[in-house]
């Protein structure tokens, strides 16, 4: 009885440690900056989406999240069919010179390397190219950092699928890039499916890069949006907060949706 | 075994367009890799050995940017206070994880909501997690101060003051991260055999030895590969300090990855930045080849 007790204590508390800074976020936005300076109050006693809808109105928080969206899905979405192709050419054909072998490696050094030490050179390149606050300039960089991961990921997904199946399909006439499109790729969907999720988490997510690529609403993602709100001198407050749970918002929805995914693509390779 | 799948693959490699299609399918992905990691990198390393005015390279300095690092007070400062960031977050958020994991071992009503819940820290935008702290610690209008203030204290002191700073920051990262290594040992730990535990609890063994002499040292490696991967991480911190505390107050809290943006895009040192940031990138692998070789070590035994 006691442990069970201990359990509900512990499980609740665990609980609260999590979700209070998040009421804490969403109660701030619904406060007005008075409420929230000069009162101090626990919850918003008058409650009001103004922050809101200053956000849309003033402060072109409608672009930043078009800007994520476009430049998140185009990245996943061509690093994907990128990676796909190429894990599974490392996984089943002999490669030439030097590669054999060595190709997974090199691009798993690359994802270990902190990126901010190609901050500096990527932001030379993309001035050069003219590139610097465009949604090229940021696709092109984050679908870079997206193929390492998928090639890593997908290689582990492709190795499990038995190249029996393949070889039947070839035997019935298929040709070899047939068999790869209708036999392999369908068996790896969910492989498929927990690399984009977190493909998906991780750019939507950037900052760093963001931040230095970008200048103006007309390419500025949601984060790097979000942080001009901040360090003016008087600090926006509530529009800070509503920002913050905008912000949010999609990518916990995202998030819980896919839960199940989540978890499993998350600990498998950590497992392993 | 390995030598029937080799000959098998190149079986498969077939004829005519199909022999060229392992060079088609890498093609693209290594062409994006080379251009927009690799060429960089490269570049990144002549930038290191360049002095730069106004963005543009006036000369060469050759390894001088690297010599001068050490002698850089504020650099040796900012590694420092990393390596303190590092060091408390990630033993924090192993001991946190590995005690909620083993909590979470057994199949109770409200774990499911407990998993559930514990995902949203580590998914929500780093960027946004700095705001909620801000929102928490605020002096004049966080949740601190509010609490404080209803029970009748004066204001919270955290960003102003700079250990209370450092501290905030180490707290933020725990509640970020701590769900990540408990998901991470929560599949470790049921990923253990059954057998040993069984046996042990016929020879009636208490809590606490099963914890010292099975679950730990089965345990192991799953643990290094959290602490090494969270490490790794941990060392690129820049979000959550750029927007909680741009390093302040003085530099509390100016962990390396601050102090080498403020140079390159601040100060515009670029390639003295450069230098710093192939030095952070060195150490990082360093760590990440060395644990790599220790958990094959482990493994071995």
């Amino acid at each position: 009885m006691s442990t069970r007790l201990a359990r509900i204590v512990t499980t609740l508390f665990v609980l609260a440690v999590v979700l209070l800074p998040i009421y804490w976020l969403v109660s701030t936005s619904l406060k007005s900056n008075r409420e929230i300076t000069q009162e101090g109050t626990l919850y918003p006693h008058v409650p009001t989406l103004d922050n809101y809808v200053r956000l849309f109105t003033e402060k072109q928080f409608g672009s930043y999240l078009t800007n994520s969206l476009v430049v998140t899905f185009f990245s996943v979405a061509i690093a994907l069919v990128v990676g796909a192709m190429g894990a599974y050419a490392i996984v089943r054909f002999r490669l030439p010179f030097a590669m054999e072998g060595k190709v997974g490696l090199f691009l798993l050094t690359l994802r270990i390397i902190p990126p901010v030490v190609i901050l500096i050179p990527v932001y030379l390149l993309m001035l050069s190219l003219g590139l610097l606050d465009t949604w090229l300039g940021l696709i092109a960089t984050y679908t870079a950092f997206n193929v390492t991961f998928c090639v890593w990921m997908m290689e582990s997904f492709f190795r499990e699928i038995p190249v029996d199946l393949e070889e039947a399909a070839m035997v019935d006439g298929d040709s070899r890039f047939g068999a790869f499109r209708r036999i392999t790729l369908p068996l790896a969907a969910p492989g498929l499916a927990a690399t984009a999720i977190f493909a998906v988490l991780v750019t939507f997510n950037e900052f760093l890069f963001a931040l230095a690529l970008t200048a103006t609403p007309r390419a500025m993602t949601m984060p790097r949006g979000t942080a001009t709100l901040i360090g003016r001198i008087d600090t926006d407050w509530a529009s800070m907060a509503a920002a913050g749970v905008i912000g949010a918002l999609p990518i916990v929805f995202f998030a819980l949706l896919v839960q199940r995914h989540l978890v499993r693509g998350l600990t498998m390779g950590a497992v392993k | 075994m390995q030598g029937a799948a080799q000959a098998r693959k190149y079986r498969l490699q077939g004829a005519g367009l199909d022999l060229a299609l392992p060079y088609l399918m890498l093609a693209p992905g290594l062409m994006i890799v080379l251009g927009v990691l690799v060429y960089p990198l490269w570049d990144g390393l002549r930038a290191s050995t360049r002095a730069y005015r106004y963005g543009s390279p006036i000369s060469d300095v050759g390894l001088q940017n690297y010599v001068h690092l050490w002698s850089d007070t504020q650099f040796l400062n900012a590694l420092w206070i990393t390596v303190k960031f590092v060091a408390l977050s990630v033993s924090f958020e192993a001991v946190l994880g590995f005690a909620l994991a083993l909590f979470c071992l057994r199949e109770f009503r409200g774990i499911r909501l407990l998993r559930t819940v514990l995902i949203i820290p580590m998914v929500i935008t780093p960027v946004v997690v700095a705001i909620v702290f801000r929102l928490i610690y605020a002096s004049d209008a966080g949740m601190l101060t509010a609490l404080s203030e209803a029970i009748g204290g004066g204001e919270a002191q955290i960003l102003g003051n700079p250990l209370n700073a450092f501290i905030g920051l180490v707290v933020l990262d725990v509640w970020e991260w701590t769900p990540l290594m408990f998901l991470i040992l929560l599949a470790g730990l049921q990923s253990l055999p059954h057998e040993p535990f069984e046996a042990a609890r016929v020879d009636g063994a208490g809590a606490w030895r099963v914890f010292a002499d099975l679950t730990f040292p089965m345990m192991r490696p799953v643990l290094a590969v959290a602490i090494v991967l969270r490490t790794i991480d941990a060392f690129g911190t820049f979000d959550q300090v750029f927007v909680l505390t741009r390093g302040g107050p003085g530099e509390a809290t100016r962990l390396i990855s601050i102090y080498g943006y403020d140079t390159a895009f601040k100060f515009q040192q670029t390639g003295y930045a450069a230098a710093l940031f192939v030095t952070i990138g060195l150490v990082v692998l360093a760590l990440a080849f060395s644990a790599i070789r220790l958990l094959r070590r482990i493994d071995a035994s």
